[in-house]
């Protein structure tokens, strides 16, 4: 057998995957063969390790070489154990039998004389660590924590962070190597203590106060790296050490997100930073990044937000895709708390609009729709109507929802309203949803000034008579020209090339054209015929000449015939209609009352965290809901409430729903059953607030096995609805929980959810619970640990 | 602040490096190499930031020549800050090989490995000295 390297160099050569496949077939043989052989020598087997995880890099089979890897770790050499260990990391994961093998390979070397070796043991658990490797060897880890070897504390304290991820009762453990490990002046040990200080903080809520009084001394190191000079050892372009920087702001917002005792301490170091870095290389935009980010979690005076937001809108101007990025994104969340300030940026927002990259363009699209306000909204719209003309198909449906409702809520006037609503169907009008369409006709219904509507009516008549392809338009077109064809009659509109005037045979030119467009598809084709037909009918006692009334009445009698139900079923019935004497008609076909206008809330293009204060988020997804319901909300007969408290009293929990429940409270409060459930005396209480209490009581808890209820009680005299619980156990364990018994609690009353918690005998019982609730459509969620029950698995 | 993989790709979307911080499958982990090259290798350089949101997490990338290098990390974590850290890792790849080229990480994949263990331990970084870095590998060679 060869070489590792003349192996590779086989691989490589082959000409066709048919030889690649056989060369690697014969290696894997050969290698497997030479593994059975009991006298194999260290140096040949060291080959066919190597060999081995080339295989692996293929993504070729090798498991059968997991015990040879073992093999070489109990070799004294450091080459072999070298090797050996980073077999282990590579075929071996935490999910595997050989890991117990390993641990004793492990225990060995993490007190072996080589700090070599021992660097290796402990990048290996770092590696590998399963939640039973954890809490075998953290006591060895712990010992290197407290050795003097800047190399191997730092090592150690990565791999304490990463053993308390993996088994958060080992907190308790490392929680008192945290400071003296933050005094470190190296910057390699006091990145791993910054990783250990947040996987603890992380793991058990306990210690935070104890943490949060590492700020001073944090602060410290990062004005200490803010005055320092050039220092070759850690400068990247002009910036002193930016990833322990980063990592230092990461940590002191974690620590103070919600807590003001360092407030001040903290702010202006913030400023300082902020101040400081000159902007204009990647690695001073990281921690400025990282600086605004903190400046914006933690509870900053205003002064230093608005600072935060000048810097991300020198973000914006730079010429790197990346910064500019990151910059649109901060702002989208960080928009709430400082909208004054955002406006200050408002042109270079618009600017990235055009920009080359599409996740810019989308940020900045919702951005530029976050940002719009009574003041701008001339100048905005008129960009996003530029953008929309030659903008991506698929951001054209969510610019024309945004653009209504922007349009909807600061439109200066009702003729500028109208005007960019004209616009918009000009030129996405096969972008608009149907409640659009009907939103632009109930607004045209509801307005009452006849010059404006006479103006609307002529202007969509215009633009549906230049453009056949508009969906959209055609159609809100096509329902005017119906309704007010009387106001067209004997009109005429400026063009290029000259003025057009309107006669009834030009609207009848009109109706012709669109019944016998083909550009659509079949079912929009059958919804356009069905508006022309009702225009036709409704023209039929507008119309003055006895010529054209008799050509509206052939486009019913053709479509009589149409092989489509639905158009013929109209066009019969229409017919039928159109022989009735005239008066009667023109009782029939007076003008439509106005229906209201539908309100509609802003959507977000990507679902994110907003740093808001207390939104409802739920807002617009029941709104849409009250929207399909709200025809039956003034009868509101008692049936159809009780229909809907079955219906929903049986499904766990759409978000949408306590609105709905909210509306027919009434009724369905009296006849629903009173809840049959009690709260037993040996519950154990593991929260309460002014709302709810919430108890655990245990039905089985042993041999490995907990299950336990959870009781929810209302202590109010309102009904607590949305009721959602996640629970969480230590990744060591398993959990089941069930469906609660009902999202919903009326006053008094109490919810049950079962859980199942499996795991390893004697491991101990510790949850965090995460609770949301609404009271009176107010949302509330809240999270807490519980560990007390006193017993283990 | 912790990784989940780096992946080191050719453009053809051979893997020249991959180092799981977080537990996958093997069946997983060519799903998700096969997905990020369809999905780094198709991005425009010039126009496109080097930042792309991939099941939940976000990729970090940078390319060097035939090579792209990639880091997967959490949502919320700093993306300038993991570019920042591909770059610095490629420096000392440049240095330790002199003038790094595609050849020297297929035939010493071994050593890319013991390297980027001394950069990143379980997903965090460890070292930020170039210095002491490239010292503490001229040091275990010379044990080897």
């Amino acid at each position: 057998m060869g070489s590792l390297k003349s192996f590779i160099k086989a691989v490589r050569a082959s000409k066709t995957i048919a030889d690649e496949r056989a060369v690697i077939r014969k290696e894997s043989a050969a290698i497997r063969t030479s593994f059975r052989d009991v006298a194999l020598d260290q140096p040949t087997r060291r080959v066919n390790i190597s060999k081995l995880l080339y295989l692996y890099i293929l993504g070729e089979k090798t498991h059968f070489g997991q015990v040879e890897c073992l093999k070489l770790l109990a070799s004294q050499s450091f080459g072999d154990k070298r090797l050996g260990y980073l077999a282990v990391m590579l075929l071996l994961d935490e999910n595997q039998e050989v890991l117990t093998l390993l641990t004793n390979s492990l225990d060995n070397d993490m007190g072996h004389p080589n700090q070599a070796v021992v660097g290796l043991a402990l990048c290996t658990l770092g590696n590998v660590a399963s939640p039973e490797l954890a809490l075998d060897l953290y006591q060895n880890v712990e010992k290197i924590l407290a050795s003097g070897n800047p190399y191997l504390r730092k090592k150690a304290a990565v791999v304490a962070a990463k053993l308390v991820e993996k088994d958060a009762d080992l907190a308790e453990a490392f929680l008192p190597h945290v400071a003296p490990l933050l005094a470190d002046k190296n910057h390699g040990p006091l990145l791993g203590a910054l990783a250990l200080l947040r996987a603890v903080h992380a793991a058990d809520a306990t210690s935070h106060a104890l943490l949060r009084r590492a700020t001073p001394a944090l602060l410290v190191h990062l004005k200490k790296l803010q005055a320092q000079g050039y220092s070759p050892e850690h400068d990247v372009l002009g910036v002193a050490d930016p990833f322990l920087q980063v990592s230092l702001l990461q940590t002191l917002r974690t620590l103070n997100e919600h807590s003001d005792e360092h407030l001040e301490q903290l702010n202006d170091v913030l400023t300082q930073v902020a101040s400081n870095i000159e902007p204009g290389k990647n690695s001073s935009h990281a921690v400025l990044y990282e600086a605004v980010k903190t400046i914006f979690q933690v509870r900053s005076d205003s002064a230093l937000r608005v600072l935060g937001i000048n810097i991300l809108g020198k973000f914006l101007g730079t010429k790197d895709n990346n910064t500019r990025y990151v910059a649109l994104n901060t702002l989208l969340t960080v928009l709430h708390s400082e909208p004054q300030a955002v406006q200050r940026h408002r042109s270079t927002i618009v600017h990235c609009l055009s920009d080359g990259d599409i996740s810019i363009r989308r940020r900045a699209l919702e951005l530029t729709f976050a940002i719009v306000n009574e003041q701008n909204i001339r100048v905005l719209v008129r960009e996003v109507l530029t953008f929309l003309e030659n903008s991506d198909s698929e951001l054209k449906p969510y610019i024309t929802a945004q653009l209504c409702v922007a349009a909807d809520k600061y439109a200066p006037n009702a003729k500028w309203h109208f005007d960019t609503l004209i616009r918009m169907l000009r030129v996405a009008g096969n972008h608009v949803t149907s409640d659009i369409v009907s939103n632009i006709l109930a607004l045209v219904m509801q307005n009452e000034d006849l010059g404006l509507t006479k103006h609307v009516v002529q202007r969509l008549y215009q633009a549906s008579v230049e453009d056949l392809s508009q969906f959209g338009l055609n159609l809100v077109a096509v329902w005017c020209v119906g309704e007010y064809g009387d106001y067209l009659i004997n009109t005429t509109y400026e063009t290029d090339k000259g003025n057009v005037s309107i006669t009834e045979d030009s609207i009848l030119d009109f109706l012709y054209s669109l019944i016998n467009n083909t550009t659509y598809s079949d079912a929009q084709g059958v919804q356009l015929t069905s508006y022309v037909l009702t225009a036709v009918l409704k023209l039929s006692v507008k119309f003055t000449q006895t010529a054209t009334a008799e050509k509206l009445r052939r486009i019913l009698n053709a479509s009589s015939n149409s092989i489509n139900l639905e158009i013929q079923i109209r066009a019969i019935e229409y017919q039928e209609i159109f022989s009735q004497p005239l008066a009667l008609r023109k009782g029939l076909l007076e003008r439509m009352p106005a229906p209201p206008v539908k309100r509609r809330e802003g959507l977000s293009l990507n679902s994110r965290k907003v740093v808001a204060p207390s939104g409802n988020s739920s807002a617009p997804a029941s709104d849409l809901l009250l929207d399909l319901m709200d025809d039956s909300v003034p009868a509101a007969p008692q049936q159809s409430a009780d229909l809907l408290s079955d219906i929903f009293g049986s499904t766990p929990a759409p978000s949408a729903k306590n609105e709905i429940m909210d509306l027919f409270a009434a009724p369905s409060a009296s006849q629903s059953k009173p809840s049959q459930l009690q709260v037993p005396s040996s519950a154990l209480l593991a929260h309460s607030n002014s709302h709810v209490k919430l108890y655990f009581n245990v039905q089985q808890l042993g041999e490995g096995t907990a299950l336990i209820d959870t009781l929810i009680s209302n202590v109010l005299a309102v009904t607590v609805s949305d009721i959602s619980m996640l629970i969480a156990v230590p990744k060591s364990q398993k959990l089941q929980l069930s469906n609660i018994s009902s999202p919903l609690i009326q006053a008094g009353g109490t919810a049950k959810q079962t859980m199942k918690v499996n795991g390893k005998e004697g491991g101990k019982l510790k949850l965090r619970i995460k609770l949301g609730y609404s009271v009176d459509g107010q949302a509330i969620e809240e999270q807490f640990d519980f560990g007390g029950f006193g017993r283990t698995l | 602040m912790t990784i989940q993989f780096i992946i080191v790709m050719n453009r053809q979307g051979r893997t020249r490096l991959a180092k799981w911080y977080d537990l996958y499958s093997n069946k997983e982990k060519s799903l998700i190499t096969g997905q990020v090259h369809k999905l780094i290798s198709t991005r425009d350089t010039k126009h496109q930031s080097n930042f792309v949101e991939f099941q939940g997490n976000k990729l970090v990338y940078r390319r060097y020549a035939g090579l792209f290098f990639i880091v997967s990390i959490a949502i919320h974590d700093s993306e300038l800050a993991y570019l920042e850290l591909l770059h610095f890792m490629v420096e000392i790849l440049d240095l330790y090989f002199e003038n790094v080229c595609e050849l020297d990480l297929v035939f010493n994949f071994y050593k890319v490995y013991a390297i980027l263990d001394e950069l990143y331990l379980a997903g965090e970084i460890q070292e930020t000295s170039r210095d002491k870095v490239l010292q503490r590998l001229a040091y275990l060679d010379k044990l080897d």
